[in-house]
């Protein structure tokens, strides 16, 4: 069997290639693996991208908040890469990502760089580390923070970039592991399950760095994930 | 393999077709035999698509391309090697009052002339290319290169470029005094002289050079390749490493050409 079949054009990244690609997506950009609000990331910048803090009445400027992802890592169908038994085995079509994610919250009721409403003109306050956006602003947040391994289970998207066709993933399913109670666990999963959502739609990969611009492809079937990789198929 | 593309046979005779469209052959200056004499020239060539066969397991056969060549050359004829000698016999006459009177015997130096041509014509090339891979300076290069050198087979081209030196030579000829009685004799010794070999030994020296070095691109990559464009100063341009680059022809239910690379 031909690996264009009927087309004229076909291209494949294996999940070592999708692996190394996304390392270097991140690693160049990796502030689409870190957020959080202004007491955690002073500004948005290449490392971290900053918002707004958890809103709530009586607590001044809100709770802030941070979550950093691990490089996420994928394994795509055929199923090479454990899975939690909820979502084992990993379906036709399908990718897994594995993934590690850190949750913080400042337990502090204000932040360094709002003044002290009984010291309103101590001059060491309202003073954020411009200078290292990774640093966390405030003195006084102490971060409580815990780690969560998170799997997800996502299929393989065309979409479009500034620079043409392109793909993403987009994440259907999501377990934790080890964490209770279960209520506790679904909520924590309907959170993550939308963050990772949103972190990887924003990842779109050009057609031509999955081809490493070898060959013009107009896009005419795919992506299809199997025998490890995920396929495109078109004419020139 | 981290990446793998491929082509079919059809595909690949619309990127071969689109390469060789694109790649330029330098000029040639130079000297060469023609026949008994010795003609400077200057040549350009351009080619033109042909018909491609993918032949497993790394063998690109193109039929039929094109080389559309465009020549100009020069060269000398020692006109006294080809036309007899001639000379104007000495006439005397008797003159009342004078006496005898004679011209002087006239013979002519027949000159040595030089005869420009100019000529365009194509010949039809078949050539096996195989696969050049190669890293220099940083970036990766797949080419098609040809495999020894093409036969080229100049058919009709040689009676037409007969033709056009007899077409250049014969105003030279008739611009010569006392030449124009041996118009015919010249030229036909002249075509004579330098004959149906003297025209492929002439051609073949000066064109094969511009088919046998012949490289065609199919993939062109820095090797610090850039995956996706900068889109902003927090979102700077990412680069991936290309590792290895292999290239195979392939034989299944169809020939394919495919593209291996391995990134990091």
């Amino acid at each position: 069997m031909s690996l264009t079949d009927v087309h004229d054009v076909f291209a494949a990244i294996h999940e070592d290639g999708l692996d190394d690609l996304l390392r270097r997506f991140f690693g160049a950009r990796p502030k689409y693996l870190n957020y959080g609000s202004p007491g955690f990331v002073a500004g948005t910048t290449v490392n971290a991208t900053q918002m707004p803090a958890i809103q709530f009445p009586g607590v001044p400027g809100g709770i802030d908040w941070t979550v950093r992802i691990e490089r996420p890592r994928v394994d795509a169908h055929p199923q090479s890469a454990g899975l939690p038994p909820e979502l084992d085995p990993l379906g036709p079509q399908r990718v897994s990502i594995r993934t590690v994610v850190e949750i913080c919250v400042a337990c502090t009721g204000r932040r360094d760089d709002e003044p002290d409403p009984d010291r309103p003109d101590d001059p060491t306050h309202g003073k954020p580390h411009q200078d290292d956006p990774d640093r966390p602003v405030g003195k006084d947040l102490r971060p409580v923070c815990f780690k969560v391994e998170v799997f997800a289970i996502a299929h393989a998207e065309r979409t479009s970039s500034p620079t043409g066709d392109a793909l993403r993933l987009v994440v259907d399913a999501i377990e934790l592991v080890d964490l209770e109670p279960n209520e506790l666990e679904s909520v924590v999963e309907c959170l993550l399950l939308q963050i990772l959502r949103a972190v990887l739609a924003s990842v779109r990969l050009p057609l031509t760095a999955l081809r490493a611009g070898a060959f013009e492809l107009v896009p005419t079937a795919g992506p299809l994930v199997q025998d490890d990789q995920i396929e495109m198929f078109g004419n020139v | 393999m981290d990446i793998t593309a491929a082509i079919d046979e059809p595909a690949a005779d619309d990127l071969l077709d689109t390469a060789i469209g694109l790649v330029t052959i330098p000029p040639a200056t130079g000297s060469g035999a023609l026949g008994p004499f010795v003609a400077s020239y200057n040549a350009s060539g351009a080619l033109s698509p042909g018909d491609v066969d993918l032949i497993a397991p790394a063998t690109i056969r193109i039929d039929d391309f094109r080389l559309d060549w465009n020549l100009s050359f020069s060269f000398g004829i020692d006109l006294s090697t080809f036309l007899p000698d001639f000379c104007l016999p000495r006439v005397c006459v008797n003159i009342p009052c004078v006496g005898r009177v004679c011209t002087p015997r006239v013979c002519v130096d027949w000159p040595t002339v030089s005869v420009p041509v100019s000529f365009s014509d194509f010949v039809e090339v078949t050539a096996d290319f195989g696969i050049s891979i190669t890293e220099s300076g940083g970036v990766w290069k797949v080419e098609a290169v040809v495999q020894g050198v093409p036969n080229l087979q100049f058919g009709a081209t040689t009676a037409a470029l007969l033709a056009a030196i007899s077409l250049a030579v014969t105003p030279i000829l008739l611009a010569i005094p006392f030449a124009g009685p041996f118009l015919a004799v010249a030229v036909n010794a002249i075509l004579v002289a330098i004959g149906i070999a003297g025209i492929t030994g002439f051609l073949g020296p000066i064109l094969s050079p511009f088919v046998s070095g012949l490289r065609i691109p199919i993939y062109e990559q820095a090797k610090n390749f850039e995956a996706i464009p900068a889109a902003g100063a927090t979102d700077p341009a990412v680069f991936v490493t290309i590792d290895d680059v292999r290239a195979e022809i392939t034989s299944t239910d169809e020939d394919e050409l495919v593209l291996a690379i391995d990134i990091s």
